[in-house]
């Protein structure tokens, strides 16, 4: 009577398509987008250092509906990278203690995305300003 | 009195069933039960092994969600039986499983062998710092060093995190979550000089190199414990041990 045939249930193949796991997914995801963006600004770089003209051509890709259309795309994947790394981040540290009192994971995640919000906007702010000038 | 009689309800619960001895694979097998406002699931579950069938086999014992042994999958998530109530999920039919990435020994009674063999690796107990004898009194601990473990210590091996762990679905040998916030709570301590011998014992790929943070494990913890966290700021301990190991003179391992 106490024979024991314990049943393993296989996990599915595709459980990272379904709740909870989806919103994971789609924060690893959107890690891929940064590298595409990466490598996007790296052909850049390649483009100026083999010559105007092939700098010029990378431009004119740049102006392009596709280009357009792909960096709308990777805009949307990089903010969603800022608001979700930011909410992991407060899992990767130890218990902040001040004073006694432990810091609320979500205050962390809140002062990353204020940090996160200002050094864009001190960027964006900076580039505009080169721009005006030169 | 006679108003609440007059309105019983029934719900319909399909319970995943398995029989070791006659069953070749797991099926669902379909109850209805009355039920009132502040009937738990684990209270269907009784109600259905006292009317209507005396063999469906479920582990409970504190029916406060504070034993940690009613976990199972209701409607596809990890929860406690005793802690999730018909109210909130009537008038649909309700799935009952097993947790989910584990051995079911017979029908929502899994292996927990496993699970406690882990946790026994992780040295468990407060291996103190300086040793002290009794004459030398008690070992003090401040609020704050307190607070920097305390939450870790109020898991209750309900292994819902487990189930929600598609890492330990795919890894069956993976620490895991529970056992890793019971690390965190020793090596959170600050009367303990265990860290090193746990560290060693969670470096490699079954330790908490498997987990890649996706975090539910928190989501489903009826305890707030955060095992995520305990998980991943161990994977930066770890990362830093990996290197400190090279400048450690005698550490040949």
């Amino acid at each position: 009577m106490s024979e024991r045939r314990p049943y393993r249930r296989a996990q599915p193949r595709d459980w990272w398509a379904h709740k909870p796991y989806l919103g994971y997914t789609v924060r690893e995801l959107s890690g891929v987008g940064v590298a595409l963006y990466g490598g996007m600004l790296l052909a850049g770089l390649i483009c100026l250092w083999r010559g105007p003209d092939v700098f010029d051509a990378y431009r004119r890709f740049l102006a392009s509906p596709l280009s357009l259309l792909i960096h709308v795309v990777l805009l949307a994947a990089m903010l969603w990278h800022v608001v979700t790394w930011f909410q992991t981040m407060p899992k990767t540290m130890p218990k902040l203690i001040v004073g006694g009192r432990h810091i609320p994971q979500k205050h962390l995640t809140t002062a990353g995305w204020v940090l996160a919000f200002i050094c864009s906007a001190a960027m964006i702010a900076t580039v505009l300003a080169v721009g005006a000038l030169s | 009195m006679s108003d609440a009689i007059a309105r019983t309800k029934t719900i319909e619960l399909r319970v995943l069933r398995y029989r070791p001895l006659s069953d070749t694979e797991p099926v669902f097998a379909t109850y209805q039960v009355p039920w009132s406002d502040d009937m738990s699931v684990l209270q269907a579950l009784q109600s259905i092994k006292d009317a209507q069938d005396g063999t469906l086999t479920f582990r409970w014992s504190c029916r406060m969600a504070i034993c940690g042994s009613c976990g199972m999958m209701i409607n596809g998530d990890p929860n406690l039986a005793c802690n999730t109530f018909i109210r909130d999920l009537a008038p649909a039919p309700i799935t009952i499983e097993p947790l989910r990435n584990f051995p079911i020994e017979r029908d929502l009674v899994v292996t927990v062998g496993d699970f406690v063999k882990k946790i026994e690796s992780i040295y468990p107990y407060i291996m103190p710092k300086v040793p002290r004898s009794i004459a030398d009194g008690s070992y003090l601990q401040t609020p704050a060093q307190m607070a920097a473990y305390e939450s870790f210590s109020d898991c209750i091996n309900c292994m819902l995190c487990y189930a929600a762990c598609p890492q330990f679905g795919a890894n069956p040998d993976f620490i895991g979550p529970g056992a890793m916030a019971l690390l965190q709570r020793y090596n959170g301590d600050s009367r303990d000089g265990g860290q090193q011998a746990r560290l060693d014992s969670i470096a490699g790929e079954d330790g908490v190199w498997s987990c890649t943070a996706v975090g539910v494990c928190s989501d489903v913890c009826p305890k707030q414990v955060d095992p995520a966290n305990a998980i991943n700021q161990n994977k930066t301990k770890s990362a830093f041990d990996f290197f400190l190991r090279l400048l450690r003179p005698g550490d040949g391992s």
